[in-house]
């Protein structure tokens, strides 16, 4: 059977000589065909993985498996394409000739370009010099050259990173696409919306350790409902006699309720009854933004 | 590795830097046909002394020896740095690592197209020596006879040598600093100064007693290897101090220590 995990690590560390522990014993796990997101803030430890995961860094400790082979081990290289941080060209050639270098150490045909080109809609501008080029069409040729291979993995470090509203949709449209299939992608990204909106399942790390990973939906938690009444107090201890003081909080001057919403008739005709006026009444979701927040310890807006 | 030569040398081909050089080395040669065809016919115009007779072809590859150092080997120097340094610069080490070819392979791959461009530049040296040998042997009415083909070969070996040797000081420089203005700064300050400096001064200590540390550099090999290229054509010169074979091999071992050098940095360093 086919091994389902396309990049396992184990206790992957990395210290610098400064002393700086950037990342502390990860323990990441993508599974085949799924779109990752490896979600942080910055400087929380995503690029100097990222870095690891592609042999361009070796770990202090641990152990990583990349498409089936140690980091940087050419037969795993070959299998992997990769865009980490700022894309690297030659300035003064041009965006299909830098493509067609990387396809000679790739040892990828040159007709390979003219397809990725068109993958990511950049044919038409591919004569121009690199130098040239804005951050967005940057992009999308790094994007371009880690899909020359056509790899099974692809590893994209904050590829919206620079790009106004119009290019980050245009990109993240890119990677669902490319994510189709059996390939997997891992993400790395600092935008909440951005890993909400385009991955399977999610890592979260902060200050250089993984501390969830899950599925979006596991990440957000169960469902709820969110309760706006008054006299609030009142609602409140009727609420807590209705379904017991574990699954109900007040936020912000509401009720949370932790409860399936499909029970929201039934808590309105109560709450009426009881003389309570109610002015909302809603199924209620954790946002992921929340979820991040009180994962990483980080405060909002700070 | 065929991968990689493929590579470097698609991306080195049209590369300014190189194409610039091409221009400033045949430039150098033609300026300094042009200046020694004029002192020869004006003795009186400048205290130097140069014979018409160096400047025909049966001497060009002689003559085309005063531009391998240190001016060519400068060049060398710069080149070497650039190369080296801005795959730093422009983060394209990354992109060519992440690419499947080990990194000991990428890197003797760039060596290879290095050392195949500094062949270039020393085969378009000779050639527009030789050609302004022929122009100025044709306006004196001298007949045109070339040097054996043997002492072409060893002129042209010895340039690149002389070449690649000073491009690898460039290109290990611009491994270790990881940047290409840094690099070629401090390989010109070494090559320009530092080194005539320190060789000066180990020359004098003790009455001599220690020239032959100041033999080991390689501007002094460099130049008694150039310097061996001479004939009764160019009158009388003091023998070097290092044989021609000697500084072969001194310049051969700095050239192979060089590159394994900066290997080993490329292989143990993170790519950051």
């Amino acid at each position: 059977m086919e091994n389902m995990t396309v990049v396992e690590t184990n206790g992957l560390t990395k210290r610098y000589g400064n002393g700086v522990l950037a990342v502390d014993s990860v323990e990441m796990s993508v599974r085949r065909g799924e779109v990752y997101g490896f979600l942080g803030p910055n400087g929380a430890g995503k690029t100097t993985t990222l870095r690891m995961l592609v042999g361009l860094i070796r770990p202090s400790s641990g152990t990583a498996t990349v498409a089936g082979y140690p980091p940087g081990d050419p037969a795993g290289m070959a299998r992997i394409g990769s865009l980490v941080e700022a894309p690297g060209f030659y300035p003064y050639m041009s965006g299909r000739e830098n493509l067609k270098v990387v396809a000679d150490f790739a040892s990828v045909n040159h007709k390979r370009v003219e397809e990725v080109l068109d993958i990511v809609e950049l044919t038409s501008r591919a004569g121009r010099k690199f130098g040239t080029y804005s951050t967005g069409m940057k992009q999308r040729l790094g994007v371009a050259a880690a899909l020359l291979k056509d790899p099974e993995l692809l590893i994209l470090d904050e590829p919206t990173s620079g790009l106004d509203p119009q290019g980050m949709a245009e990109m993240r449209k890119l990677i669902k696409d490319i994510g189709q299939g059996n390939r997997t992608v891992l993400l790395s990204s600092h935008l909440l919306t951005e890993v909400e909106q385009i991955c399977d399942r999610v890592g979260v790390i902060s200050r250089g350790k993984l501390v969830t990973q899950s599925t979006v939906q596991e990440l957000l938690g169960e469902e709820g409902v969110l309760v706006r009444a008054q006299p609030v107090d009142h609602a409140y201890e009727l609420l807590a006699s209705m379904f017991g003081s574990a699954v109900v909080s007040r936020q912000d001057g509401a009720i949370r309720l932790q409860t399936d919403p499909a029970g929201s008739v039934e808590i309105n005709s109560r709450l009426v009854a009881a003389g309570i006026g109610v002015s909302e009444l809603r199924p209620f979701e954790r946002s992921l933004e929340e979820a991040f927040f009180q994962l990483t310890g980080e405060k909002q807006g700070s | 590795m065929i991968a990689t030569i493929k590579g470097e040398w698609r991306k080195n081909r049209f590369r300014p830097a190189f194409l610039v050089s091409s221009g400033i080395i045949g430039a150098i040669v033609v300026l300094v046909y042009g200046v020694n065809w004029y002192q020869a016919l004006h003795p009186a115009a400048g205290d130097r002394q140069v014979s018409l007779l160096t400047l025909y072809p049966d001497q060009f590859v002689n003559s085309v020896m005063g531009a391998g150092f240190p001016l060519g080997a400068a060049m060398a120097i710069v080149l070497g740095a650039l190369i080296a340094g801005s795959e730093y610069s422009w983060g394209t080490m990354k992109t060519t690592l992440t690419q499947g070819p080990g990194r000991l392979t990428t890197w003797f791959g760039r060596v290879v197209v290095f050392a195949a461009w500094m062949a270039i530049l020393t085969l378009i040296l000779f050639a527009i020596g030789a050609a302004a040998s022929v122009v100025v042997a044709s306006f004196e009415g001298h007949a045109i006879a070339w040097p054996a083909a043997i002492d072409i070969a060893k002129g042209i070996g010895a340039i690149w040598l002389v070449f690649a040797v000073n491009g690898a000081i460039g290109l290990a420089l611009g491994v270790l600093i990881r940047n290409s203005a840094a690099a070629l700064g401090v390989g010109l300050i070494y090559v320009l100064a530092v080194e005539i400096l320190a060789v000066g001064f180990i020359d004098s200590l003790n009455g001599g007693a220690y020239r032959w540390i100041g033999n080991l550099f390689v501007g002094q090999n460099a130049t008694a290897l150039l310097q061996s290229f001479t004939s009764p054509a160019f009158g009388r010169s003091l023998a070097p101090s290092i044989g021609a074979e000697q500084a072969v091999l001194v310049l051969a071992a700095y050239f192979a220590g060089l590159v394994i050098v900066a290997a080993a940095l490329i292989r143990q360093r993170d790519v950051t």
